[in-house]
């Protein structure tokens, strides 16, 4: 007896009518007339590489005078994203608890912090600061204030899905003890968050210390300002500086934070 | 109870005491305080910050300037054109960097190089990455695709080799067995195994890059980014509200459209209900 084979499923016609959707857009994108003209940014190429490859070429002719300058901003950016982080943890907490389907049965309070936290998280970084950098000052306060937005949305994301995907076992405990939700959630829920809780709060610190760093591009304090600067006048050499210095940081910062996620979990 | 608790003896174990926990929090504490104490930042006109948010918010949205919705809406699309440029330019060159970055796909010392290279990338803001190319490539759009085109091939690298090793063996061991080369293993045994994983990597990288282009436009590339500071800067708070407006509808319809293509290509087609035929 033979068993004839299926037949091989047809997959080329979806294949070929994605692919032909991806070209569609990128001609589209790529279009001189409703495009980002592409034409004229060849061009600037053409008009601009002689120079700007001896541009390039100093930034591997490093200027370390500029280091100790480099220090007190490079600090103030590491502080930024201290605070920023703490002060997002801490109403991380409660949002996050309140965000969860286990420990938060009320779905309309639910949906509603969701929404907001996703209209918070499209604005990208640099756009809060630099709104808020035109309503309360130039500073570290408004890129502190940036940063926060931005890291409880994280936070609450990430560690609300990690409530919701751990058993309700304890919890459906805690209600047939009658606990009230409260109780519940400060005796059973918030013991089992803590290693998400902490292992986020960690991948926020190391975001802000790189997002901190850019900040200051539009006023709001740190290195960025430094970095502003500098490529004002294409100080490259100085430039090259700073980014190895931001680069021995966040590399520092991550061996850290996995070293102790590592002890965490 | 008690019974059981006097045949086994002392059975209840004595209270764990995390006396180290409190002192990392002593320590965390002591270390937020002096941050907060040494940031130049007045705090006492905090408790005027609420109510100034909420005077600029009222300016921003109690009457938008709606005249500027389509100059909105095109600066906004040169921005989602730059990602796109740019989320393809990564797509086309970390593709092939990210699988011979993968463990038992390239050589040892290119795995080495490819992975430096990727954490450097990642490392390193896309803007940063746009004020160093900018010197060559000019305050053009192009610039801001290339940055993100940059950006992208750190991300989409990591994600890559990490996709390709969680590959299992088998299907690689049954190309070679069968006398394949390197390209015949990459073709025939990985490339279908991560494949879903990649296009799902690619569409998120894109979400990733709308953000990004947006934030570009600060340093003068072009697109919503260079408008919205330009009219923050004009302090014309009424359009600042409906460019936030544009930049919150479009960004959140992409990661809606995106997010759906990408659940369906991880968790296949919904189930067709087979009992009507």
């Amino acid at each position: 007896m033979t068993v004839a084979p299926p037949p091989r499923p047809r997959t080329w016609p979806r294949t070929l009518a994605v692919w032909a959707v991806v070209a569609v857009i990128t001609a589209i994108a790529a279009s001189p007339l409703i495009g980002i003209d592409l034409g004229a940014g060849f061009g600037a190429i053409g008009k601009n590489w002689q120079n700007g490859v001896t541009k390039l070429v100093e930034l591997f002719q490093l200027d370390w005078r500029i280091l100790p300058r480099t220090l007190p901003p490079l600090l103030q950016t590491i502080e930024m994203a201290v605070a920023g982080t703490a002060v997002s943890a801490l109403l991380a907490i409660p949002l996050s608890l309140w965000s969860a389907r286990l420990t938060n049965p009320w779905a309309p309070a639910r949906g509603i912090v969701r929404f907001v936290l996703n209209i918070v998280r499209a604005i990208p970084d640099l756009l809060y600061a630099a709104i808020l950098v035109a309503m309360v000052g130039v500073g570290a306060l408004p890129g502190i204030l940036a940063l926060i937005l931005l890291d409880v949305a994280i936070i609450v994301k990430l560690v609300a899905e990690a409530i919701d995907a751990g058993s309700d076992g304890a919890l459906e405990a805690g209600r047939a003890a009658g606990g009230t939700q409260f109780q519940i959630n400060r005796t059973l829920a918030l013991p089992d968050m803590w290693p998400a809780f902490t292992s986020q709060t960690l991948y926020v610190l190391e975001l802000n210390v790189r997002v901190s760093a850019v900040l200051g591009l539009v006023g709001a304090g740190g290195l960025g300002l430094l970095i502003d600067e500098v490529r004002t006048f294409f100080h490259y050499d100085q430039l090259a500086v700073i980014i190895l210095e931001l680069l021995a940081v966040i590399v520092i910062l991550e061996l850290g934070s996995s070293w102790l996620r590592r002890r965490l979990t | 109870m008690s019974a059981v608790n006097a045949r086994l003896g002392s059975v209840v174990p004595p209270r764990p005491r995390h006396w180290w926990r409190w002192i990392v929090a002593l320590v965390l504490a002591a270390v937020v305080v002096a941050v907060f104490l040494a940031l130049p930042v007045a705090w006492n006109r905090l408790g005027d910050l609420p109510g100034e948010i909420v005077h600029y918010l009222w300016l921003m949205f109690s009457s938008p300037d709606w005249s500027k919705l389509p100059e909105a809406l095109w600066q906004t699309w040169r921005s989602v054109a730059m990602a796109w440029i740019g989320t393809v330019l990564s797509i086309i060159v970390a593709t092939p960097l990210g699988i011979l970055a993968a463990r038992g796909v390239g050589p040892r010392w290119l795995q080495i190089v490819l992975r430096v290279v990727f954490g450097v990338v990642r490392a390193v803001p896309e803007i940063i990455i746009a004020i160093i190319i900018l010197s060559v490539t000019g305050l053009t759009p192009l610039t801001g695709a290339l940055a993100i085109g940059v950006s992208g091939v750190g991300t989409l690298g990591k994600w890559g080799y990490e996709a390709v090793e969680t590959v299992p063996g088998g299907a690689v061991e049954a190309v070679r067995a069968s006398g394949g080369r390197l390209t015949d293993e990459i073709r025939w045994a990985l490339w279908p195994a991560v494949a879903p994983a990649f296009l799902s990597f690619w569409l998120y990288r894109f979400e990733i890059s709308v953000r990004a282009s947006a934030v570009l436009g600060l340093i003068g590339v072009g697109g919503i980014g260079d408008m919205l500071t330009s009219y923050t800067q004009y302090r014309e708070w009424a359009t600042v509200g409906v460019l936030v407006l544009v930049v919150v509808v479009v960004t959140m319809a992409l990661d809606a459209l995106s997010g759906a293509v990408r659940r369906r290509i991880m968790e296949g087609s919904p189930i067709r209900d087979l009992a009507g035929q």
